[in-house]
């Protein structure tokens, strides 16, 4: 058996944290047009992350290493409660195909949205890998065999990866909340675009969709899972085919206009 | 790390133990009612997984949970409505909360890094996830209304 995953200390406060974000429950707040949704989920993040912080040092590093894989472990419940709740609505999803794996392409929306951003901020080739795609782990491994982790490609890539474990469920959460509220894009819509990310996201972001729908959950959960299942499957695809070739293009457009002279550092 | 099949079943049944206490604070279901959901899930996942081992093609595990999961909650499979009746008490999201407590500890290590990117990586990162994942929702809502489902 391997001790370090077996950690007493790890488990034992990941069990008094749920208790506790789960007592906590479900919090709204409306902020202007929208509603914010504070999930068990967050508050759960956010606890065991303060945790690690060094100064407090009542996580050590090897700890931090050995919840990785227990987070992959984990996870496996909810997708096989997923599962199960694609499995009676089977129907429904086999009817939404065209709009499911059509919207794999709305992975190409970041790069419109992010890469003039990440030009005039002064980023140079860093932008193409950072901007190319939503940056999970088959992303991080393509950049990396075509340029290299430590070029800086690579830093683009690998920057946008941490910033996604350490705060995307954070933010997709709030901004699918906030969409569903603010605009009139469809909740099922919303749903397989919460599928676009790691399950981390997808969770915190249908999670979000569920409390705001209640009445439409088991569509919100079978759509959204179905969309990370698709998203997981040929998200590789569509970055090689389409979203890197795309990024490079649009980066020898934009650059000579948008680029600040000098490189960042 | 290395994570033998013994590791990844002691790993899994500690998991449903949160999972159903979880369940019960959040969401008042009884955990002796959490019981049956918690272990056909657990089924369905060590299907998925001794396929993941058996099966020689480079698919992962996560493919496989979701085909047997599928499979066995289509209204012709026999035993679905026993399957979806008992896995239905178990809340989704009190499923997600312990693995979010995990990623939370995971956290740690990639706080060094952080440091080094600064403040321009963030701002990227998030029109990153806002430009996804609006780009879908459009698609997706787009497509859906063309469909007439919508």
């Amino acid at each position: 058996m391997n001790k370090a995953l077996l950690d007493p200390k790890i488990h034992i406060t990941v069990l008094l944290v749920t208790v506790l974000s789960e007592y906590i429950g479900i919090k709204r707040i409306t902020v202007g047009p929208g509603v914010m949704l504070f999930l068990p989920i967050l508050y759960a993040l956010v606890i065991t992350g303060a945790l690690t912080i060094k100064r407090l040092g009542f996580f050590k590093r090897e700890q931090s290493v050995a919840a990785s894989p227990l987070i992959t472990l984990s996870i496996l419940f909810l997708v096989a409660r997923i599962a199960v709740i694609i499995g009676p609505n089977i129907m429904t999803i086999i009817a939404a195909g065209p709009a499911l794996l059509l919207q794999e392409l709305g992975n190409l929306g970041t790069i419109f949205l992010a890469l003039p951003v990440a030009l005039l901020l002064g980023l140079k080739r860093e932008a193409v890998g950072a901007t190319h795609s939503i940056a999970r782990e088959p992303n991080v491994a393509l950049i990396s065999e075509d340029y290299t982790l430590d070029s800086p490609e690579g830093l683009g890539v690998l920057g946008v990866y941490v910033i996604g474990t350490l705060f995307g469920a954070i933010f997709m959460g709030l901004f699918a909340g906030f969409l569903a509220s603010t605009t009139s894009l469809h909740p099922y819509a919303l749903a397989m675009a919460s599928g676009v990310g790691s399950g981390s996201m997808m969770a915190a972001s249908s999670g979000s969709l569920l409390a705001l729908f209640p009445d439409m959950k088991d569509q919100i959960a079978a759509f959204a899972g179905a969309s990370n299942l698709i998203s997981t499957g040929s998200g590789l695809y569509v970055s090689i085919f389409v979203a890197l070739p795309l990024t490079e293009w649009l980066y020898k457009k934009l650059e000579p206009v948008l680029g600040r002279k000098k490189s960042v550092e | 790390m290395k994570v033998s099949f013994m590791d990844s079943v002691v790993v899994m049944i500690i998991s449903g133990v949160i999972i159903a206490i979880g369940n019960m604070v959040g969401y008042k279901v009884d955990i002796m009612a959490s019981v049956p959901g918690l272990v056909y899930l657990f089924l369905i996942i060590l299907a998925g997984v001794a396929m993941t081992k058996i099966i020689p093609w480079k698919v992962p595990s996560i493919a496989y949970i979701t085909l047997i999961g599928i499979l066995v909650t289509i209204p012709a499979f026999p035993y679905s409505k026993m399957i979806v009746d008992a896995t239905g008490k178990i809340n989704l999201l009190a499923t997600a909360t312990p693995v979010l407590a995990y990623a939370g500890i995971a956290l740690g290590k990639d706080m060094e890094t952080l440091k080094k990117m600064g403040w321009k990586i963030v701002v990227v990162s998030i029109f990153v996830f806002m430009g996804t994942f609006i780009g879908s929702a459009v698609i997706a809502h787009l497509i859906l209304k063309m469909q007439g489902i919508i």
